[in-house]
């Protein structure tokens, strides 16, 4: 006969919370870059119009610098940045060459629709040395895409336009279903964003690239709505454990 | 920009096919996507030389031979004497007027006009608007007509001094700002909102014979910005946003009175030219091995040389010429970039190097630990935007808010946290907990301060532990302790918030400076992202039931609990062990379990829940010693 004594109980099942997928995706990043010598360094998410227009080489005539691009506030005194390329500059103007800075967090601009958010996520990176070129540039973004997606994945790089690169590129993967998807921005670095930071552009190059987070983890994860990230759904969020 | 496929292969030699071009296309930069066998560009803004057919020839004869070179009118012109004041030289610093008077209007168009309509399937306007949009199309460059009639041989480009209303030729009456670049007629009305559209007043119409083209050069910066402030969607304001060649107004004139000249017989051409721009060759020092520096490439000499002549550069001895329609190239940098889209970016080798920096790792911050700690006390983070209705006495204001309703900035987590909860707590969720960690921007400190806030409400969690302890004040701070000694936990009030739940909600804000050091380590596996998938959540109720079973052999109550805790089915959601009993003077435990149903396509139905619960019961009553009391 059977003893109460002998019943062990059922295990204690704890719940565990989740870190936000975001974060996790851009946690991720960080980590792959950071093992690869890139230190983190951080700024405001109020920046001034010199730190996130005028040192990158962006004009005032740039249509990024509109109302109806960027927020502005303290009476048009400042803009919630818009990249986190700003973190570099402040990052270039506290050390000297050679650097090599990564920053992620938040970026305001002013869209909102399924693909598109007054908020999101980047994690930018810049390395200035002696004889930086375009050339490591593509080494190091080959690392990053196969660490993302693995070793197979098919990447192309095409020119594009930033004002704080030159020459510049927008770097896809080539999906499942065959389609070519845009996944960051890069290039070597503009020589009058170098002198902007007064490092002599004649000595040292650079390289920048910049991921949007949002649009690798919908990859990732494949989420087709990037609004699902920010309703906070548990049953959403809790499959990230 | 839309270019018709049609258009680029009459003027390339090799007839190549629609796709070949898409992929010369990407090599040099130009995005775009193909619709019956049209082009629809999406150029980069410094490529304003490629708004053209022209332009866009000019970037493929890198890889083959095309003819550009069109007829132009090559009969001498005679001058035109019109009152014309220029008040902005330095922002419009070339401009021409060009009359055309013409015998009769044509009723049908030559091919090269009559194509341009068809291919690209736009509706035609009038005969000289009709020419104008086209050349705009060919050479990039965007002339306005005026109905030479309408005018009174008296104009001024000036920036207003006073707002004034303005009749755009698309009948659009709009308020023009003060500062802004207008044409104006004898009697200071404006007839034209210049480099943007152009007035009712003074339009062709289908009847129009004689007209006054007008071809200006304007400063892009003057331009910027004024298409989207007056909603106007105008290609010429498009195109002199992002630049033109003002060298290229002789040619585009000409090329006008030329088609004009294939479609009617001209009467009179009289022609009307300033020119403040004393545009200057624009040179750059060939710089092989700088440009191989920026590349990480090995390209020769005679290739550079080779690939930018293609490109339309001359290459000279010690310099290379820029051609005067490419304001985009003015550094070395330009040139490697133009050398990289020669030979392809993807042709590129990559090459390796290491960052040898002594950079500093901090991989276990206080905020990282005290994240971890919350998550494995069954804590989930949530992000939130910054914008919110209220305003503190310390608020920022953000100046041109998305949503007129939310234009602070947040000074503390809390609403966006009790927004969370609460949407949570409407998808019947019994568990809630969250965490949030952002910085805060208010007027009364100079920096930001980054703030973990914290929330909670309802059972404190799903075993049969803690099912029944529900969460308070008393339960955050003892969780917290050992890590946050003087954290202030408030109950907000029921009735602050619009809900019908009635268990207290407990909240927590403190600066992460104030919080010493956490040192704890989480023992949970790191989570590998390659496994996370997303898996369509539903939008219907979910429906739970409760079930009790009676075990009296030890030995069962295990294969009970794993039958229970590992069952799977698409509408099971959830199930957990809410309840444990020991009776020791009857030898038999009891246990609670509760099953939580969800459909992802509809509300889910009692006969739905009832043939998996039976099931369900069917199967765990076939284990010895179980039994479910009160089952019939």
């Amino acid at each position: 006969m059977s003893h109460s004594k002998d019943f062990k109980p059922p295990k204690i099942s704890k719940s565990k919370g989740t870190h936000h997928p975001i974060n996790l995706m851009k946690n991720h990043l960080m980590e792959i870059l950071v093992n690869l010598g890139f230190e983190i360094v951080s700024g405001p998410e109020i920046e001034t119009e010199e730190f996130n227009f005028d040192m990158l080489n962006i004009k005032k005539s740039h249509p990024a610098r509109q109302m109806h691009d960027t927020f502005y506030v303290n009476n048009k005194t400042n803009v919630l940045r818009t990249h986190t390329s700003p973190v570099q500059i402040r990052g270039m103007l506290e050390k000297k060459p050679p650097l090599a800075f990564i920053s992620g967090g938040k970026v305001y601009r002013k869209d909102d629709d399924a693909t598109h958010l007054p908020m999101f996520h980047q994690v930018e990176g810049i390395y200035v040395d002696e004889n930086v070129s375009f050339s490591n540039l593509k080494d190091l973004i080959y690392k990053i895409l196969h660490n993302l997606f693995g070793q197979e994945i098919e990447v192309r790089f095409r020119p594009s336009y930033f004002p704080f690169t030159e020459p510049s590129a927008e770097v896809d993967i080539l999906s499942d279903d065959g389609k070519w998807l845009e996944i960051l921005g890069c290039g070597i670095v503009n020589p009058i964003v170098l002198e902007n930071c007064s490092i002599d552009s004649k000595k040292f190059s650079g390289f920048a690239f910049g991921l949007g987070i949002e649009r690798i983890a919908m990859l990732k994860y494949k989420v087709t709505d990037i609004r699902d990230f920010y309703k906070s759904n548990l049953d959403f969020l809790s499959q990230f454990k | 920009m839309k270019i018709a496929y049609k258009h680029l292969i009459e003027k390339i030699e090799t007839n190549p096919c629609i796709d070949e071009i898409s992929n010369k296309f990407f090599q040099l930069g130009h995005e775009h996507e193909i619709e019956n066998k049209i082009f629809d560009m999406e150029l980069t803004p410094n490529r304003g030389d490629c708004l053209s057919l022209n332009g866009i020839l000019r970037d493929l004869n890198l890889f083959y031979k095309t003819n550009i070179s069109d007829e132009i009118y090559k009969h001498k012109i005679k001058p035109l004497k019109i009152n014309f004041k220029n008040n902005v030289k330095n922002k419009c610093s070339k401009i021409s007027f060009l009359k055309i008077e013409i015998d009769e209007l044509p009723t049908k168009y030559d091919s090269t006009l009559e194509g341009y309509f068809e291919e690209l399937n736009i509706t035609k306007n009038n005969f000289f608007t009709d020419i104008s949009n086209y050349i705009s199309y060919e050479t990039g460059q965007p002339t306005h007509c005026y109905d030479y009639t309408k005018l009174d041989n008296e104009m001024t480009l000036s920036l207003i001094d006073e707002d004034l209303n303005f009749q755009t030729l698309i009948d659009k009456t709009i308020r023009l700002s003060k500062g802004d670049m207008v044409f104006l007629s004898k009697d200071n009305k404006p007839i034209n909102l210049a480099g943007i559209i152009g007035g009712k007043k003074t339009s062709c119409n289908k009847n129009t014979n004689t007209v006054l083209v007008e071809c200006a050069y304007f400063d892009p910066e003057v331009i910027i910005g004024k298409a989207t402030k007056y909603a106007i969607n105008s290609d010429a304001a498009y195109k002199f946003e992002r630049n033109t060649d003002a060298n290229c107004h002789d040619y585009a004139l000409r090329r006008f009175l030329k088609i004009v000249e294939n479609n009617a017989k001209i009467k009179n051409v009289e022609i009307y030219s300033e020119d403040h721009l004393n545009v200057k060759e624009r040179k750059i020092k060939i710089e092989v091995d700088n440009v191989n520096k920026v590349l990480g490439t090995k390209i020769s000499k005679k290739e550079f040389d080779y690939l930018l002549e293609r490109l339309g550069f001359n290459v000279e001895s010690k310099f290379i010429q820029i051609p005067s329609y490419r304001n985009d190239v003015k550094t070395i940098n330009d040139i490697s970039e133009e050398i990289a889209r020669a030979i392809g970016y993807n042709n590129i080798k990559p090459k390796s190097f290491n960052i040898t920096l002594n950079n500093k790792i901090d991989k276990d911050s206080n905020e990282t630990n005290i994240a971890n700690y919350l998550i494995d006390n069954g804590f989930s983070e949530v992000i939130n935007n910054p914008f919110v209705r209220e305003q503190t006495s310390d608020s920022i204001k953000v100046d041109n808010p998305l949503d007129s309703n939310r234009k602070f900035l947040r000074t503390s987590l809390k609403e966006s946290l009790i927004n969370n909860l609460l949407y949570n707590e409407r998808r019947q969720q019994e568990s809630l907990k969250f965490f949030e960690t952002a910085d805060l921007y208010t007027t009364s400190h100079e920096n930001n301060k980054r703030v973990l806030g914290i929330i909670a409400s309802g059972r404190v969690d799903k075993n049969y532990v803690d099912f029944s302890k529900m969460i308070d004040e008393d339960y955050l701070i003892s969780m917290l302790s050992k890590y946050i000694q003087s954290l202030n936990v408030t109950t907000i009030p029921r009735e602050t918030v619009k809900s019908k739940s009635k268990n207290a909600i407990v909240y927590a804000e403190i600066e992460l400076i104030e919080i010493k050091e956490c040192d704890y380590i989480s023992k949970s596996p790191k989570i590998n992202i390659d496994e996370k998938f997303y898996s369509r959540i539903s939008e219907f109720p979910s429906s739970s039931r409760d079930l009790s079973f009676s075990i009296s052999d030890p030995k069962k109550l295990h294969i009970l609990e794993d039958y229970i805790l590992n069952l799977s089915h698409e509408l099971l959601k959830e199930v957990y062990i809410f309840d444990y009993y020991n009776n020791t003077k009857t030898n038999v435990v009891k246990i609670g379990v509760r099953f939580i149903f969800q459909s992802k396509e509809s509300t889910i139905t009692d006969n739905e829940v009832n043939r998996i619960i039976n099931n369900i019961i069917k199967n765990a009553i076939s284990i010895d010693s179980v039994t479910i009391p009160g089952l019939a």
